[in-house]
């Protein structure tokens, strides 16, 4: 199925997933090649197999075909597809014991000096990794993919005050494991700039 | 409710909004209500900056981007499974899955599929026969694909390597994918210029990311496969 260029993303997303209803294996192609990158690089953040990476794209698009003939624009099609990737995330993620949030238990209960790592990444990685997984998916949907607080409660399938709430812990918590978080705001530039 | 209590709850209220603020996707009048309340109130106003540098950080993290084509391939193998499992559990048209048959209707099918079932095996049988060049039931990546045009090298990649890294390593060994991936998710490679391919395929050897490169010119150092 060959779209016209000027359709927009999500008049093109809707016609493609009607196609999809109708059982056209090209639009769930096109459909695929579109979120594959988004999804994959979002998934990355949690796991660095792209075994596991696959696993969970395959099996959303896998919904999404089964499912097209259900979808009746409550929302646009990328908050349903990315909604289906998030659910089946955390089924995954739950599942499997050597993810990162899974092992929380190893990390000594410390907090991070950023002063004594060298690269924020890491001591940016090592907190995130120490959050609940729907707070750290909360912060993600937010931070990483720019999804609006409206389009993360959809995603989620939770009422906007969890969406909130979930956002706030994790806040938090990021404010106890870097102490630069929670301190003057002037400690973070400098190590991030 | 006092003129405190107001503000306290101002205050939370607009707490709560700021990583939404943060990554602009808030509506005007509460991006508004923002902007008054961070004016008066120094903690919001520093929990403002940390979650802009917050969100400047996750999104300065290196990102690794995938080919989607052998896991495309994956999924139509599984929806053609599916698809099939789906076509042989499936009544025959027109005929309820529960429906009473007379027994005769039921012989009469019977006796009829076993002599087609006859007449197919007597045909192959024939045709097996007849044949002069008998063909393998299995295939190999090196022997029975027809090749593409100017492929010297057929390779396996892991699935975890990335557009870059695959361009940076067919540069070096001065290849070109001309084919695939096929659902093995093997590719046809074409050599670039004239590098011996014996020596194109040791390039491509000595990285971890080569799961299998095999030359298909009838050439001595054909045999080693990684």
């Amino acid at each position: 199925m060959i779209l016209p260029a000027k359709n927009s993303p999500k008049e093109r997303d809707s016609a493609l997933l009607a196609a999809i209803a109708a059982g056209d294996r090209r639009a769930l192609e096109e459909l695929y090649l579109s979120y594959h990158r988004r999804l994959a690089r979002f998934l990355s953040r949690f796991t660095p197999r792209y075994e596991n990476i696959e696993e969970i794209i395959n099996d959303t698009f896998m919904v999404v075909w089964q499912n097209a003939k259900e979808f009746r624009n409550a929302s646009q099609v990328s908050t349903w597809i990315i909604g289906i990737a998030y659910r089946t995330a955390l089924k995954s993620f739950r599942r499997q014991k050597n993810h990162a949030v899974a092992s929380l238990e190893d990390y000594p209960e410390q907090t991070v000096d950023p002063t004594v790592d060298a690269e924020v990444n890491d001591w940016l990685k090592h907190g995130l990794n120490r959050l609940p997984i729907e707070q750290r998916l909360t912060l993600e949907l937010a931070y990483h993919m720019g999804h609006s607080l409206e389009e993360i409660a959809t995603i989620t399938d939770c009422p906007v005050g969890t969406v909130k709430a979930r956002m706030f812990h994790a806040r938090e918590k990021l404010r106890q494991y870097l102490p630069t978080l929670g301190g003057g705001a002037s400690d973070l530039p400098a190590r991030i700039g | 409710m006092t003129s405190s209590h107001r503000t306290e709850i101002e205050h939370h209220e607009v707490s709560a909004l700021i990583p939404w603020y943060v990554n602009e996707t808030i509506g005007e009048r509460d991006r508004q209500r923002v902007d008054a309340h961070v004016d008066s109130c120094v903690p919001c106003r520093d929990d403002l900056a940390v979650q802009r540098r917050l969100c400047e950080a996750i999104n300065s993290q290196p990102a690794l981007d995938y080919m989607p084509v052998a896991s495309l391939k994956r999924l139509h193998a599984r929806l053609d499974a599916m698809q099939a499992g789906a076509a042989s559990s499936a009544p025959p048209a027109g005929q309820p899955m529960n429906s009473p048959t007379p027994w005769r209707g039921w012989m009469a099918a019977s006796i009829a599929a076993m002599a087609v079932a006859v007449a197919l095996l007597a045909a192959d049988r024939w045709v097996q026969f007849e044949s002069r060049s008998a063909q393998a039931n299995f295939h190999t990546v090196t022997n029975s694909i027809p090749r593409p045009p100017g492929e010297v090298i057929r390779a396996v990649f892991s699935p975890a390597i990335t557009l870059v890294e695959l361009q940076t390593m067919l540069d070096e060994a001065q290849l070109r994918i001309v084919s695939g991936p096929t659902e093995a998710g093997v590719y046809s490679l074409a050599s670039n210029a004239t590098l011996p391919v014996s020596a194109s395929l040791a390039l491509l050897r000595r990285h971890s990311t080569v799961r299998f490169a095999e030359g298909t010119l009838p050439e001595p150092e054909s045999g080693n496969s990684r």
